[in-house]
């Protein structure tokens, strides 16, 4: 990590040389005298008052719609016209603040400026204030839910600002990306906790959770059954981007989670591509109960399926007469085979190819596994389909191309073989190359049908063209070790540097770490999700008091 | 309006007596005595959280900066220039919402 931009991003702005000859002049004085117009509200905005005047308005228009600023030198309020007009006329009162936000504002720059100590000022009489609202609440001794959230909120506030001063210490923590943090491995959870690392930075799920869409209080399942899976997942959200650093045991998780799969409750080593369909699958489950809908994959609205949920295209042709029907599944992933006959063949694909067996693809890549996934597939001859042009059973060939693309994409890696024949079970320990950036396009069944029938002018139903089909990746489950005693460890993309999560150990490492790993599960996330991800997960401030008081009292 | 040079000078008497406060006045000041004023500002930026508006302006921003550079914005410029289409998207159903509001407490204050 480069500690250089680290640190010029969380330091404060220079001050404008307006701002600077006042604090040359006045120094702290001006800020301290207006310590006592300073008072909190219940909501956590800091406001500036007056004394004489309940409510203030502009001393030369009498306007109160816009934002009024106080000067700091002769304390008079007025509107930003009058501020700037007071500005030019009177020499020397340029700063001044917004009294609706206390915020320093300079009226020759006609821009908003900071200074730390003006901020420390209405820190600590926030601070005062705080203290006072929650003693008044606990001497009431009233119970009601605004005011445990107001006290939950002040005792959040009271924490965090514990934390702000030892912040300097650990600037260097507290930059790493929000949501960064280990899981502790309960008994070979290390399943559980690969995926949980790799759904946690899912940007469309975590947006879901972190911006409350499913709101503990107003829980109906969790006051009736007493436990709701939804609540926690939303739980181990809420911990892993409180900015805690230490490593978090999802006990409860797995309790809820194992009240949902009864049938995979042990501690015996478990397959994480089971665990990530069967949490998907509760989340959907206890969606659907809460609202009281028995929707099906197709059209369900609930989260695990608005994020992973994609449509399958399978066209089935009859060899005979060429008449081909066609069918859409719902996917939550796709599941693709290493074929270790075609591991060492070179890779040849014929634009228009016709349905011959006979083209060998190289599977030690991803993209090769996709072509292996979408290639026209002729079925056995025990295998014969009734077609319904020739009304017999005809020897046929099925292809699968994607109808629809998700907002994230699981790939996932066969590599556990259990053959029915042999009565054994093996895992496929090959290298699979896979890319950083990956173009689903050629994959779309408009791409798949058109390389089989040429350019034709062809119609395809459904909202293909809406979703862009350039994917990042942002996680992958890689697996080690042996069938019966192997590892998980998750790979993560965070602002485009890797970490590596290993139950409760995160350490950074580099791309080539990434690309020489044995992937499992690949997760893939629409290209501007990623980046837009980025943009949000920045690192937490330390410096400015605006921000982290937003971050936790909510005023916008 | 020009006034003297340290102080803004003690109001006239005589101005005072022709301000008589407009309904409007009156209103806002009923408005912010009994708290519901602010009241009506939280609700208002619940709604317009919830409803993506928020976020709209926080990417106009954005966008705005990125035009023009990090450093050749100001606060006031960006209100200025963020202002009108704010006022614009606000959806009807939050406005129809903040008006039954205001009405119902018109009519139940004593005016």
């Amino acid at each position: 990590m480069d500690l250089c931009s680290v640190k010029a991003r969380c330091s404060v702005p220079k001050p404008c040389n307006h701002l600077a000859d006042y604090k040359l002049k006045y120094g702290r004085t001006g800020y301290d005298s207006l310590r006592n117009n300073f008072v909190t509200g219940s909501n956590g905005n800091t406001i500036v008052c007056m004394p004489d005047k309940k409510i203030l308005t502009c001393f030369f228009c009498n306007g109160y719609h816009e934002r009024l600023y106080l000067c700091l030198i002769c304390s008079s309020v007025s509107c930003l016209d009058h501020t700037l007009l007071h500005t030019q006329s009177d020499c020397g009162h340029d700063i001044a603040v917004d009294v609706k936000r206390s915020e320093l504002y300079c009226g020759r720059c006609r821009d908003q400026v900071y200074d730390p100590d003006f901020d420390s000022a209405v820190i600590s009489k926030y601070k005062k204030d705080l203290i006072v609202h929650r003693n008044a609440f606990e001497s009431i001794g009233e119970r009601s839910s605004k005011r445990r959230r107001l006290s939950s909120a002040i005792d959040l506030d009271l924490k965090k600002w514990k934390e702000l001063s030892c912040m300097r210490d650990q600037r260097a923590k507290s930059c790493y990306p929000m949501g960064l943090r280990g899981l502790n491995n309960l008994g070979n959870t290390c399943f559980m906790n690969s995926v949980l690392q790799a759904l946690l930075h899912a940007p469309p799920l975590r947006n879901y959770f972190l911006s409350d869409k499913h709101n503990r209080g107003a829980c109906q399942k969790r006051s009736l059954d007493r436990s709701c899976l939804l609540c926690d997942i939303d739980i181990i959200f809420s911990a892993m981007f409180s900015g805690d650093r230490g490593p978090y045991s999802p006990a409860q998780f797995l309790c809820s989670w194992w009240q949902h799969s009864a049938n995979l409750a042990s501690y015996e080593q478990q397959d994480a591509h089971e665990f990530f369909i069967s949490l998907l699958d509760g989340i959907h489950e206890t969606e659907n109960k809460l609202r009281d809908m028995n929707k099906g994959a197709g059209d369900c609205s609930c989260i695990a399926h608005r994020v992973f949920s994609g449509l399958l295209r399978s066209d089935v042709t009859c060899l005979t007469c060429g008449f081909t029907s066609t069918t859409y599944d719902p996917f939550m992933d796709i599941s693709l085979h290493l074929d270790p006959s075609h591991c060492f063949s070179t890779e040849t694909t014929n634009k228009g190819s016709k349905l011959n067996g006979s083209t060998s693809i190289s599977t030690s890549t991803l993209v090769g596994c996709l072509d292996l996934f979408t290639k026209p597939e002729k079925l056995g001859s025990d295998q014969k389909l009734h077609c319904q042009n020739c009304q017999e059973r005809q020897d046929s060939s099925k292809q699968l191309s994607i109808g629809r693309l998700p907002l994230a994409l699981c790939l996932q890696v066969k590599r556990f073989e259990h053959s029915l024949v042999r009565k054994t079970s093996r895992k496929i320990d090959w290298h699979l190359q896979f890319p950083f950036s990956l173009d689903m396009s050629p994959y779309l069944s408009s791409s798949i049908i058109r390389k089989r029938l040429g350019n034709r002018i062809l119609s395809f139903e459904g909202d293909e063209c809406d979703i862009s089909a350039e994917y990042e990746i942002f996680a992958v489950v890689t697996h080690s070790g042996m069938l019966e005693s192997g590892h998980y460890v998750t790979y993560l993309r965070l602002r485009n540097q890797w970490y590596r999560c290993d139950d409760a150990w995160i350490t950074e490492v580099d791309e080539a770490t990434v690309r020489a790993s044995q992937c499992y599960m690949i997760f893939y996330v629409q290209k501007m999700l990623y980046h837009k991800a980025n943009d949000e997960i920045g690192c937490a401030p330390t410096s400015s008091r605006r921000d982290s008081l937003m971050s936790v009292v909510g005023c916008c | 309006m020009r006034h003297s040079v340290n102080r803004p000078p003690t109001p006239d008497a005589a101005e005072d007596q022709e301000n008589v406060p407009t309904l409007q006045e009156i209103i806002n000041i009923k408005l912010i005595e009994s708290g519901e004023k602010e009241r009506l500002m939280e609700l208002l930026r619940e709604r317009l959280t919830e409803c993506g508006w928020k976020d709209e302006m926080k990417t106009l921003c954005r966008a705005f900066i990125k035009k023009k550079g990090r450093n050749n914005v100001t606060v006031d410029e960006l209100v200025h220039v963020i202002t009108p289409k704010g006022r614009a998207s606000v959806p009807d159903s939050v406005k129809g919402e903040l008006l039954q509001r205001i009405r119902t407490f018109l009519n139940s204050a004593a005016l």
